[in-house]
């Protein structure tokens, strides 16, 4: 008999862990097992490869604009088709493929990033997904069949409202991208509350991987800027549809209001792309130069300080608009402020190559290309930022120009340098075949020859979005140069993606690690397994890899927490916010169908209005409201577990035993988007009770003291009832007496809103009628939203899912119910107030 | 918690000034404004408002510090960033004309 040596017992040990772990984390391996996957790591690629998809699409756009401006009077396309291209080569660009793009990457590398095995909520991603894929498909199907807006990528009222773009064109892009951005937010309510909460063990904020933090940053953006734009698009679906007049000046509406919504997202969208290809620099950067990212610190507050500023810039869009000089001013010097952050990134990277030995291979090219590229866009930006000159460049092609230097310089370069740095860890493969270097020696020059020439030919004042023009104005050397360029840069682009393709199914298995890097996502097994780690890493630095090389054996033979897989479930750490403490072990749900159905659900909610089909709509609205119940419904058990052993003599409670589980810290980051996408709805109001010509209104109108009182006892109500509930609950009492008071403080309201309509019926009338409605439909929307949630509860309540310890449901609905009455009082007092005082 | 509020509010507190200036400037120049208020007075009042709360929130992070050194040093630097904005974003309070 030979006893085992003492090396191979604990390798013994990892792949029994491995297998089993394996099993438990698996995704169903037949066809529907794409349908019911959430794991993040199916989840990204299927989002990787529809947005690279878009970008396809996208491209062969940007070929046919070249293709009709490459000469004078050209007959290649009529001047209506080409609307469609230019507005659809923005969109697909912008919504279809940027956003998604680092959506994917960030769900393919967060969860190693921080040492976790999953994203916090994987159902929400699968549901991301699938309803990205859905409204993008019917914004391309309505493109193919000649459908397509063509008002430009922003959209401006007048030109895409009912009276100047009929038709279903502007309906698509309003409806299509509205459904986009849902699946935005979703996503990014997963990422922060992943960012803030599932990390390895010890990751304080100041060990976090610096990609986490832009990430953290970027989506917090996107919870911030899109609601603007959602309500943007709501007025304008509205007032095309039902002739509510938020943008008919005769009516009292007023068309900047779209410019001003539009841009308070329009501007962040820019960081919001940029920020994670900065990200992505940040991290590869140091590695290739073999060192650490010099001053983490001055970047991560630079990151953060661009956010916040960016939000303060949208007005330098609307430079010709006729604002006065002072708000321009202040526009102005925002806008060159910007480039004080911008700067220290970049000395960041310059002192980090300085400090450090780089070596050159493709990603690493690839950063080179970007510095080259942004540097310029950033500095034409600077331009574009003094008002005098933007005066003169407004809306010609040394716009167009600019906005392809920072989107394709600053976004797709470091992009494609993430791809080749990552895919050794995505795929399992090192690159063997080099058409990579040929494709980025196509792509480089050829861009720049072809992006100079637009802006020359901006600034002999060629117009963009215009299909063509005549020979004797001068442009035609130039236009013929960019165009021919253009198709070069195509080619580089179509050769990266078949370099990457190739190598990702045929190329030569490699080893862990290849770049030497010392952040946690390389310590697993590659390809990354669908559970990601064996043991959740415990780590002291910021480079764990580099501290303790021996940390992926550790890891693999689950001598970090959660090291053991006999629960049979897919279990991970919640960790505290700030220093990463173990805090919390997370139950994670399985494969399951639902997200899909739901979003089979939202998206026709979102696109059966464009036939027409309300009660479809209607219907599919219902459907969303039955299935989200269901999927909330699976959560949770009917008895204490009390404290788990989560490994290293560590007890910890289950997240649904504690009062803040992640669906809490969910439901405040998507109240923070509720509440942005409220506030922009006030803003309105403001902005045309302050500008719009014809306003003050004919009447308005007055409250009645019933209402006022409803409205007052249902508050509070609506505001103790949730309370009690909680109370009880913990106190092992009866919920439902308090439950039900809720309920009826939530009805109450939900009068108290109605009766703001029956005041004033008509909000086709004017603009201030229509914003009474919306003020009331907010106050309906969200109680309704309350009042089923109490429902739930005391279902819930009576079905045994909730105890003292299990009370995370109940303050959950008691955080909605909050929001309810301050959005709603708020909203009724906007209402009611200046009747009390006119 | 209380440290991810630290590292935010003070810039936060900046887009809040920015944005109030800009809105209060927007309401100097609409019909609703007394005629015989005098916008620039009011606006570079809003100006020293604003310079007094970045002041502020750059004392709280200074004298509430953090535990941690790093989310100590990036508040401060964050809150300074602010206060800078805010002088700098707002000055054209100074010398642009107000409604032309
Ligand atoms: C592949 C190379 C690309 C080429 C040759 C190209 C070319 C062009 C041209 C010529 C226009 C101006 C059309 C006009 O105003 O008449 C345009 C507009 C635009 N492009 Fe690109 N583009 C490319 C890639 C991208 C990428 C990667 C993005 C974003 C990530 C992008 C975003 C936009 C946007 C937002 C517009 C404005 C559309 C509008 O005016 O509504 N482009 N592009
Ligand atoms: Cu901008």
């Amino acid at each position: 008999m030979t006893l085992p040596s003492p090396a191979s017992q604990p390798r013994g040990k990892a792949l029994r862990l491995h297998l089993a772990l394996a099993r438990i984390w698996a995704s169903d391996q037949r066809i529907r097992g794409w349908f019911t996957s959430s794991n993040n790591n199916d989840i990204g690629s299927l989002f990787l490869i529809v947005a690279t998809s878009f970008f396809v699409i996208g491209g062969i756009l940007a070929m046919l604009i070249r293709a009709q401006l490459a000469t004078p009077d050209s007959a290649f396309m009529e001047p209506q088709v080409y609307n469609q291209i230019f507005t659809m080569h923005g969109t697909v660009m912008m919504f279809l493929f940027a956003i998604p793009f680092f959506e994917a990457m960030s769900m393919l590398l967060l969860p190693g990033m921080l040492g976790t095995r999953d994203m916090a909520f994987p159902r929400l991603g699968a549901y991301g997904l699938w309803v990205y894929i859905f409204g993008g498909s019917a914004v391309i199907i309505a493109m193919l069949m000649g459908l397509a807006p063509d008002g430009g990528w922003f959209m401006y009222p007048p030109l895409s409202s009912a009276a100047f773009s009929p038709g279903i064109g502007a309906d698509v892009w309003l409806l299509g991208i509205t459904s986009i951005e849902v699946s935005a937010i979703a996503t990014a309510i997963e990422v922060i509350v992943t960012v803030l909460r599932y990390r390895a063990a010890g990751m304080s904020l100041s060990r976090m991987p610096i990609f986490a933090w832009y990430i953290l940053v970027v989506s917090v953006m996107i919870l911030t800027a899109f609601p603007p734009m959602i309500l943007g698009s709501l007025l304008l679906e509205v007032e095309r549809a039902l002739n509510w007049p938020f943008f008919q000046v005769e009516n009292g509406g007023d068309p900047l209001l779209w410019q001003h919504l539009f841009w308070l997202f329009g501007h962040p969208e820019v960081y919001i792309i940029f920020l994670p290809a900065a990200g992505m620099i940040a991290t590869i950067l140091p590695v290739m130069a073999r060192t650490n990212l010099l001053g983490y610190g001055w970047v991560v507050a630079a990151a953060v300080s661009l956010a916040v500023l960016s939000f303060g810039l949208w007005v330098h869009h609307m430079f010709t608009t006729g604002i006065p000089h002072m708000g321009l001013a202040f526009f102005s010097a925002a806008s060159t402020l910007v480039a004080v952050p911008t700067s220290v990134m970049i000395f960041s990277w310059i002192g980090t190559l300085w400090k450090g030995r780089a070596r050159m291979g493709l990603p690493m090219l690839w950063i080179m290309g970007f510095f080259a590229t942004f540097v310029i866009g950033g500095l034409t930006g600077v331009m574009l930022a003094v008002v005098p000159f933007n005066w003169q460049v407004h809306d010609t092609h040394f716009v167009v120009a600019h906005l392809h230097y920072v989107l394709i310089g600053g976004y797709v370069f470091p992009m494609i340098a993430a791809i080749y740095y990552f895919m050794p860890l995505l795929t399992g493969r090192t690159r063997f075949f080099k058409l990579g270097e040929v494709a980025f020696w196509l792509v480089v020059p050829s861009f720049h020859i072809t992006f100079l020439s637009v802006h020359m030919a901006g600034l002999l004042g060629q117009r963009r979005r215009t299909w063509t023009y005549d020979a004797d104005q001068g442009w035609t050397a130039l236009n013929l140069v960019a165009s021919i360029a253009s198709f070069v840069m195509a080619i580089g682009f179509a050769l990266t993606i078949l370099d990457v393709a190739v190598n990702a199914f045929v190329a030569v298995r490699g080893r862990r690690n290849p770049w030497g890097a010392g952040t946690l996502e390389w310590a697993g097994a590659i390809p990354s397994p669908a559970y990601g780690f064996a043991s959740i890493p415990i780590v002291q630095g910021r480079y764990p890899l580099h501290d303790d090389p021996d940390l992926a054996l550790h890891i693999a033979r689950g001598e970090g927490y959660l090291g053991d897989a006999s629960r049979i479930r897919r279990e991970t750490l919640i960790v505290s916010t700030a220093r990463g403490e173990p805090l919390q072990v997370v139950v994670l749900p399985g494969n399951s169908v639902l997200p899909f159905l739901l979003a089979v659900v939202t998206s026709t909610s979102f696109l059966a209005p464009l036939f027409d089909a309300y009660i479809v709509a209607g219907l599919a609205l219902v459907a969303v409201v039955a299935l989200a119940l269901v999927w909330a419904w699976g959560l949770g058990g009917r008895v204490d577990e009390g404290h788990v052993d989560a490994g290293h003599g560590a007890m910890l409670p289950l997240a649904s035993e504690c009062r803040d589980p992640p669906g809490w810290w969910g439901s405040v980051f998507l109240l923070l988007a509720d509440g942005v996408h409220f506030g922009s709805l006030l803003f309105g109001y403001a902005f045309l009770w302050t500008v719009a010509p014809n306003w003050p209104p004919h009447s308005y109108l007055q409250p009645q003291l019933w209402a006022v009182i409803v409205a007052l006892t249902g508050a509070l109500a609506l505001t103790a009832g949730p309370r009690l509930a909680v109370r009880a609950i913990a106190k092992g009492g009866t919920a439902w007496p308090a439950i039900t008071l809720g309920i009826v403080g939530s009805l109450a309201l939900a009068i108290a809103a109605a009766s703001v309509m029956l005041d004033r019926p008509g909000p086709a009338r004017h603009a201030y009628d229509a914003t009474l409605w919306l003020l009331a439909g907010h106050v309906g929307l969200h109680t309704i939203l309350s009042a089923i949630m109490l429902c739930y509860l005391a279902a819930r309540v009576a079905a045994g899912y909730a105890s003292p310890a299990r009370i995370g449901e109940a303050g959950i609905v008691k955080l909605w119910a909050d929001f309810t009455v301050a959005t709603g009082l708020v909203a009724l007092a906007a209402a009611w107030l200046p009747g009390a005082f006119a | 918690m209380i440290d991810i509020l630290r590292l935010s509010l003070p810039i936060t507190v900046w887009l809040a000034g920015f944005s109030a200036v800009y809105a209060l400037q927007g309401l100097s120049c609409s019909r609703h404004w007394p005629a015989d208020l005098d916008a620039r007075q009011v606006l570079l009042a809003a100006y020293a408002v604003a310079i007094v709360l970045q002041l502020i929130a750059l004392l709280a992070v200074l004298y509430a510090p953090s535990k941690a050194r790093f989310v100590q040093t990036t508040a401060t630097v964050l809150a300074a960033t602010a206060l800078g904005a805010a002088v700098w974003t707002l000055m054209p309070v100074l010398a642009t004309s107000v409604c032309l």
